[in-house]
């Protein structure tokens, strides 16, 4: 039952903003394996979509849920790639949850799999924010990653999505592919700027464990050049500056208004509810994470428990010490004088000694109470985060 | 069996050119070991050895051969330690002999070491038997073999045989000169029981086991010993020889290699080198030849892990026990912790001790920078020994500092001849004379200052000339020089562990070289890190640790936050195992790569 009344956990101490509350879904299933990838993610049978879906709809029952919905954010996996049945089927699902539309809500859809059908499903049920996955315009750099679709299926896609009245729509892009110079990368920007996206996500290339990159990163067959990653960053930052997308976060880039306030809600360390295998949940005041195995997820929903990895009690140092490491890669930085209101109770001698040490050495800065990273900081925001670990650790 | 049958001899070879092989070959013709048995290699027997192919540690053995005069004798081969660092060890074995088989690749000619050995032996009045070996090779090049005998041993041609360990050629040759060329056991007329002492093992249950030849009397279990440079009594509990396994036997007597174990449980109780003789009988004069042998070389080694102190110390111990020339106590290092001083021969025993530690006693360790013993002499008068430069006094009150040098014989190419002498100009060395030893080979005889050629000399001399050259060293005399103490600053805070001492003329250009290399070593860091090299609290070069550039994950939403903080967490822990010095991590290997090929 949704209960929209005051609720005692949602309710702050006095001064302290209210906290936004999401959903995210986690759709598990694409045709195929990006050689970067390391989500969770399967091939989409028949079965399988199926008994995704009844899952969600079991674990969305078993959830407390208090308050109002701000953002839903659909990820994946390869969310567009369901039928539009199955994507009104699951939309009804979380709407029955969210009860007053969100004021955001987002879908990752890859371009091959946009279609008119599909658009009007998500648009008649109040999705109103695409992301759409490009990483380049190369077809050479798109090849060596293994992915799916062509240029112009791109710029097909795109058309439709305005077409048919998205007014919020981000696209992805991906840089320091293999082999890929300064050049190729900014005239690759170029064409993702000129169709005029709301968002712009760039994402400097990741060897994450077990990929297919990362075996070719331990085979000696690509190279890691971070001093290339950092230029690269940094005529990002510049030329998206230049074209009025304001850098929001490390990756993440908007024309004013436009930035994605789901993910700004993480960073934030507010809270999220995350279904469907492999989602990660931040609400009630624990943290945990989804079996990343769709049989063994709804294998527990069927049983009637709701099961998580990870989990971990949110305590004040415990938020604290994220809403710095994570929010610190928000550019607008961390709010300390909310922060003391909302975690009255933390380590702050160590944070703040912390802090102080990390300015004087040039990688943030704090002015009237908000603590931001300066640009050489922000290309060592994990640095930084290592840093203040301390206060949540084990 | 009469002393008259029984010969001892060695053989003096160079690294390679084929002294384990001819070993086991006259092991097999004289039935000593079965051919199944004879796997690989007997005498050397512990693979560290066998990977770099020298040896430490002499293990006689003891054959019989029956000769072509029908008369079967008691042949002790000694082995003998194939390095530098340890020649007075292969002076102890030669003087166990009374001959040596002197060992030539016909390939390769005579070496700075064989010729080191070969002058070793004439000194201990040896008779050596020149042997060519490696004949079946098709570079044999026995013209140039036996005019290089002639010429640099003035050894006839005509004693010269030739030989192939590995097909078998000349073997019995070989067996039959030590019998017909090689004199039967000296002084063994003399009135008390007297034996030399070329070796020791310990061994966890009987204590030390003396390694002797027994030169007059007899000894054996029950007689009560005394060692002649201590003057230290013990029960002498088992004797025997070496077949090539320790066999126990009655008693040894004139002229017999084997062992004796006795109640000595403290390895350094029992010097390579001393006599022994017995309490009842004493002799008066030690056999010649004794000598404390010193360490001339020092380094700290401490554990990476602090954890394993105890282990370190444990593995020393150990290794203390079979190798007394091994020295170490305790010290302390503000940048590395706990750890030990140690006291090597030389380099190579340095290295080989320190590469016994990491896999034999698996305990990761790190070395500080290696020193000599210098001589200060203060204004005040006081004379003092420093053997690691954190412990130099105030240059201040220092009147003078003198170094050891060493006396080095170098074999090399003609054309590497200028390389080679500016590289002995730029270690400071001087060159006494200049001996040709062959229409294309020279020997140098020069001194160095020991310093100089603690890390690459010998590398730096293999390459230049390569592979070609090879060096033999004896030490030499102290000699004042003009000596600083030269310290390392990270981000403004000395490092303890890389202080040197080094001479005036060289601090500019070793200080530039080190900051560059240390300043590549360090990981880049998140801020600006100055390395400096100082002398007297002066700059004398600097460098910068490269900046981190990029340390960003650049995906981090919802989902990823458990699992960035978990990888939060290894990056540091990965830190945490580094060594901090102020605000500044570097990975302990850094310590090693940047000691090493210093
Ligand atoms: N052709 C040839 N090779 C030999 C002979 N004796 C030894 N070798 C090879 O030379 C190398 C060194 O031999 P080894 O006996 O280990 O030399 P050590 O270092 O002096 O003990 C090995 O590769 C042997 O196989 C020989 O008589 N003829
Ligand atoms: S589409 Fe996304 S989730 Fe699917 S394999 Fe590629 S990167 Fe992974």
């Amino acid at each position: 039952m949704t209960d929209l009344g005051q609720d005692k956990h949602r309710s702050g101490p006095p001064g302290l903003k209210p906290l936004d509350q999401g959903i995210y879904v986690h759709v598990p299933f694409c045709s195929s394996t990006c050689d970067f990838c390391a989500f969770y993610q399967i091939k989409p049978t028949a079965g399988a979509v199926d008994q995704f879906l009844k899952g969600i709809e079991a674990e969305a029952e078993l959830i407390p849920w208090r308050g109002p919905i701000s953002t839903v954010f659909w990820g994946g996996g390869t969310p567009g790639l369901l039928s539009p049945d199955d994507l009104d089927r699951l939309a009804k699902i979380i709407r029955k949850k969210t009860v007053i539309q969100p004021i955001e809500w987002s879908i990752e859809l890859a371009p091959a799999w946009v279609t008119k059908a599909r658009l009007e499903v998500l648009r008649d049920n109040g999705i109103n924010r695409i992301s759409m996955g490009i990483q380049s315009f190369s077809d050479e750099l798109l090849d060596g990653l293994g992915r799916q679709h062509t240029p112009k299926q791109v710029y097909k896609a795109y058309e439709l999505i305005r077409e048919m009245g998205f007014k919020n729509v981000n696209v992805d892009m991906m840089f320091a592919l293999p082999g890929q110079t300064e050049a190729e990368w900014l005239k690759d920007l170029e064409e993702a700027i000129a169709l005029k996206p709301d968002h712009i996500s760039t994402y400097c290339l990741t060897f994450e464990e077990d990929t297919a990159l990362w075996i070719k990163l331990s085979e000696g067959r690509v190279k890691l050049d971070p001093e290339h990653e950092a230029k690269l960053y940094e005529a990002t930052w510049e030329k998206l500056h230049k074209e009025g997308y304001q850098q929001y976060e490390v990756s993440n880039f908007a024309k004013p208004g436009f930035e994605c306030r789901h993910n700004l809600s993480t960073w934030k360390m507010q809270e999220w509810i995350g279904l469907g295998p492999s989602a990660a949940s931040q609400h009630d005041g624990m943290r945990g994470v989804n079996p990343a195995d769709l049989a063994l997820w709804s294998q527990q929903l069927n049983a009637g428990k709701r099961m998580q990895e990870d989990r971990r009690v949110l305590t004040a140092d415990l938020l604290l010490e994220d809403s710095l490491i994570f929010g610190l890669r928000v550019n607008q930085g961390v709010d300390l004088a909310q922060a003391r209101i909302r975690f009255p109770d933390a380590n702050w001698t160590f944070v703040e000694a912390k802090l102080s040490t990390l300015e004087s050495e040039g990688l943030l800065k704090i002015s009237s109470e908000v603590v931001r990273l300066t640009n050489k900081g922000r290309l060592l925001a994990d640095s930084v985060g290592t840093e203040l670990l301390g206060l949540g650790s084990d | 069996m009469s002393e008259l049958y029984t010969r001892n001899f060695c053989i003096i070879a160079h690294v390679d050119h084929g002294k384990t092989t001819l070993s086991d070959r006259l092991l097999q013709q004289t039935n000593t070991v079965s051919d199944r048995v004879l796997t690989a290699q007997h005498l050397d027997s512990m693979d560290l050895e066998k990977e770099r192919g020298i040896t430490i540690k002499s293990h006689p053995v003891t054959m019989h051969y029956k000769a072509k005069d029908g008369i079967t004798y008691k042949l002790n081969l000694m082995d003998t330690p194939g390095h530098v660092d340890f020649s007075y060890e292969v002076s102890r074995s030669l003087a166990a002999c009374e001959g040596a088989l002197l060992l030539i690749d016909a390939a390769q000619g005579v070496e700075a070491q064989t010729v080191a050995n070969a002058h070793l032996a004439f000194a201990q009045k040896l008779k050596v038997i020149p042997v060519i070996n490696k004949i079946d090779l098709p570079s044999a090049n026995l013209e140039m073999c036996i005019k290089q005998l002639e010429d640099i041993l003035t050894i006839p041609e005509e004693e010269v045989i030739l030989a192939s360990g590995k097909s078998g050629i000349g073997i019995t040759d070989i067996l039959e000169a030590v019998i017909s060329r090689i004199p039967p056991p000296r002084w063994t007329e003399y009135k008390q029981p007297r034996c030399l002492v070329f070796d020791s093992i310990y061994d966890s249950y009987r204590g030390v086991i003396a390694y002797v030849r027994m030169f007059s009397g007899t000894i054996k279990a029950g007689d009560m010993m005394l060692l002649m440079s201590t003057g230290q009594k013990a029960e002498v509990k088992e004797v025997g020889i070496f077949m090539p396994k320790m066999e126990k036997i009655a008693s040894l007597g004139p002229g017999d290699v084997g062992y004796i174990v006795s109640s000595i449980k403290e390895p350094s109780d029992i010097k390579t080198g001393d006599t022994i003789t017995l309490a009842n009988k004493a002799a008066t004069e030690m056999l010649p030849g004794y000598k404390e042998v010193r360490p001339m070389v020092f380094c700290g080694l401490y554990p990476i892990d602090s954890n394993d102190y105890e282990k370190l110390k444990a593995a020393l111990g150990r290794l203390r026990l079979n190798d007394s020339a091994f020295v170490y106590s305790s010290e302390s290092s503000v940048a590395l912790g706990f750890g030990f001083r140690c006291g090597f021969l030389g380099l190579l025993h340095m290295e080989i001790i320190q590469e016994r530690i990491r896999r034999e006693h698996d305990v990761d360790i790190i070395s500080t920078y290696p020193s000599v013993i210098y001589k200060v002499k203060t204004y005040a008068g006081e004379l003092m020994e420093v053997d690691n430069p954190v412990n130099l006094p105030d240059a201040g009150i220092i009147e003078q500092i003198s170094e050891p040098t060493i006396k080095a014989s170098i074999h090399i190419p003609n054309d590497s001849m200028g390389d080679i002498l500016a590289m002995i100009m730029e270690k400071r060395g001087t060159v006494d004379h200049t001996d040709t030893l062959d229409a294309n080979r020279v020997m140098l005889t020069c001194a160095l200052p020991l310093n100089e050629i603690l890390v690459d000399f010998n590398d730096r001399l293999k390459s230049v000339t390569h592979g070609y050259g090879s060096m033999d060293y004896e030490p030499g005399e102290y000699r004042v020089s003009d000596l600083v103490k030269m310290e390392i600053l990270v981000n403004g805070d000395p490092v303890d562990a890389f202080a040197s001492i080094v001479h005036r003329d060289k601090a500019d250009g070793r200080g530039r070289e080190f900051c560059e290399r240390l300043a590549k070593i360090i990981p880049p860091q998140m801020f600006k890190v100055a390395i400096q090299a100082a002398i007297g609290g002066k700059v004398i070069a600097r460098d910068n640790v490269k900046e981190m550039r990029k340390d960003v994950t650049a995906k981090c939403y919802g989902g990823d936050i458990s699992r960035k903080r978990k990888l939060l967490d290894k990056q540091k822990e990965g830190k945490k195992k580094m060594k901090q010095f102020g605000k500044v991590s570097i990975p302990s290997d850094a310590f090693i790569q940047v000691l090493k090929n210093q």
